[in-house]
Parts: C-alpha cells; sequence; structure tokens
C-alpha cells in the first residue's frame, strides 16, 4: 500500500475524531434542504468530503479498497432513478411532471425527498470522480 | 463595520485572484485558489446568500481543490525559479477594458434586500414577475423555510433534474475518458 501522503498521526486521530460529525453534517444540511440553508448539492459535497478526507489520511488505494464500489455506483444511479421516479409518479397520479402538490404528503416532504435523491447522485459521482482521478497510472492501461 | 470587513474581504478576494493567476507554481496557484473561494463564500454570507456560500465553501475551495490537487500530483511538475509567471499586457489591457464596462453597471444595481428592483416589481402590464411571484408566495404554497430550496425542486424541478442528470454525466463521461466500467 504505497501512497504519496504520509500516515502522520496527527491526520489520521483528525480524521478519525472529524469524519463522523462531518458526514452527520453533510446528511443534516441534505436532510434539512426545505427548512434551512443547504439542500442535496451541498449536503452531499459534504458527505463526499468525508470520503477525501478519509483517503487524504489513509491513502487513496486503501479508501477505495475499503468503499464498495457498487454501493458508489448504487447510490448516483438510484439518486437519478429516484428523481425520474418521483417526476413520473406525479404524471401517473393525473398531474403535470413534477407537480409536487398532486402527492398525497405536504409539499415539503416531497421536496426532501428530491433533495435527498440529489444528495445521493452528488455524494456518489463527487467521491467517484476523486477516486478515478487518483487511481495509480498503471490503472490506465486496461 | 461591516463596510470596513467587506472591504478587507473584497480586497483579500482580489489579491487571492490575481496571485492564482499570477503564480508560477502549479501547486501553490491551487492553494490561493482555495482560499480565494474561502474568502469569497465569506462575502456570500455577508450578502445574505447562505446557500450560495455553503456552494462556494464545500465545492470551491474544498472538493474542487483537491481534485485539483490529485490532478497536478499525477501531473509533471515543472520546477521553477521564477515565482510569477509572464504577464501578457495585451491580455491584461483586454480583461481591464471589460473589468471597467462590468464596473460601470454596478451602480444601477438595486440594492441586497430592496422590495424596489425591478425584478419583484410588477411588470407594464400589471403583472407579477416570477421572482416577485416566488418571494410573495412561495412560504406559503409550499410550506417550506427556505425559499431557495421552493425555487430549486418546486418551482424549477425540471430544471433541477437536469442539473442532477448533469451530474452524473460527469462521472460517466470520465469514466469514458478512462475506458472504465468501474470506479477505481
Amino acid at each position: 500500500m504505497k501512497t504519496p501522503y504520509s500516515e502522520s498521526p496527527v491526520i489520521t486521530t483528525t480524521v478519525r475524531v472529524v469524519a463522523p460529525f462531518a458526514l452527520t453534517y453533510g446528511i443534516f444540511v441534505t436532510l434539512h434542504g426545505a427548512d434551512s440553508p443547504g439542500g442535496g448539492f451541498q449536503g452531499g459535497v459534504i458527505a463526499a468530503s468525508v470520503f477525501v478526507m478519509i483517503a487524504f489520511a489513509f491513502g487513496i488505494g486503501p479508501t477505495r479498497d475499503w468503499v464498495d464500489e457498487r454501493v458508489l455506483l448504487a447510490l448516483f444511479v438510484s439518486g437519478v432513478v429516484g428523481f425520474a421516479g418521483v417526476t413520473l409518479a406525479a404524471v401517473f397520479l393525473g398531474g403535470s411532471a413534477l407537480e409536487l402538490g398532486v402527492f398525497p404528503v405536504a409539499i415539503k416532504w416531497s421536496i426532501e425527498a428530491i433533495e435527498v435523491a440529489i444528495g445521493a447522485i452528488v455524494t456518489g459521482v463527487v467521491t467517484g470522480l476523486f477516486f478515478l482521478l487518483g487511481q495509480d497510472r498503471g490503472g490506465e492501461k486496461e | 463595520m461591516t463596510i470596513a470587513l467587506e472591504a478587507v474581504l473584497v480586497a483579500f478576494v482580489v489579491v487571492a485572484a490575481v496571485s492564482a493567476a499570477l503564480l508560477r507554481d502549479v501547486l501553490g496557484a491551487i492553494v490561493v485558489f482555495a482560499s480565494f473561494s474561502l474568502g469569497l463564500s465569506v462575502i456570500w454570507v455577508i450578502l445574505s446568500a447562505p446557500d450560495v456560500a455553503l456552494t462556494e465553501a464545500a465545492v470551491g475551495a474544498g472538493v474542487l481543490s483537491v481534485l485539483f490537487l490529485v490532478t497536478v500530483s499525477k501531473t509533471a511538475r515543472p520546477d521553477t525559479d521564477t515565482l510569477v509567471s509572464s504577464v501578457d499586457y495585451k491580455a491584461v489591457a483586454a480583461v481591464g477594458l471589460l473589468f471597467v464596462v462590468l464596473l460601470a453597471t454596478v451602480p444601477a444595481l438595486p440594492e441586497v434586500g430592496s422590495t424596489e428592483a425591478p425584478a419583484v416589481q410588477e411588470t407594464v402590464d400589471g403583472e407579477r414577475t416570477p421572482y416577485g411571484y416566488y418571494i410573495a408566495e412561495s412560504y406559503e404554497e409550499t410550506g417550506v423555510e427556505n425559499a431557495v430550496s421552493a425555487i430549486l425542486v418546486f418551482y424549477r424541478g425540471f430544471d433541477t433534474f437536469g442539473e442532477g442528470v448533469v451530474v452524473f454525466s460527469a462521472l460517466v463521461g470520465m469514466l469514458v475518458v478512462f475506458r472504465k466500467e468501474v470506479l477505481g
């Protein structure tokens, strides 16, 4: 596991302490998009930055091995599919595409559902971009 | 007090932006660019735009810098003795001219939060502009407390769906460039 980053105990300890809080904050920002500043885009990036943080402390390679790529894939694909699902569900319930008023729940919850879908897309894509860019050069030969 | 803070922040952002453009060392330029984004995000907070500030801090100062750093670590980094790169004065003149033209439009802008702003005034036909409608009705109509989210998802949901797909396509494009079918 050769990495370009020195595994300094200061960095690894700080990341160990900060990462759970950063992830919680990312999820908080995503879930509270309707009532406070933020939303899926911001919360997704904050959640993805947790993976970046961990990769800085423990190396990109080990972090990539630790995160199952199928989870990332499932994350951003389910985000797009979920958003499209809400769009189409409104049509099937007799409204226009994305007419959130036709759902039997308060509009606020439909907005939150879409924010969560956006958060899933952004978390998966930003983490994926980071892993792709950070891969070893040998990986390009495949 | 706020004026002094704004002046310091604007000066900081301008100096950081110019240094990012001038620095010969790529790594230094990235670090200065991150501090530029951080300064800008504080300015957004002062201008009552916390959503934009959050995005600027997370994307501009955080993730974008990291992606730049990772990219630079994969490419050859020329070692140089000079601190700043040579300046193309014709380009500076062209940019300066554009800057002056843009600066001339600033006095015409309404104050932040002004109810007299054209965007929230009625049009000549006596109808409300979309922005006037959003500001007047979105809280009541959607029941949310952040009008930005209401506009983003409820009124402009189709645009936001497109944005999500664009983000998705960015990763698909990267996979195509790297000729891979999996991440990592």
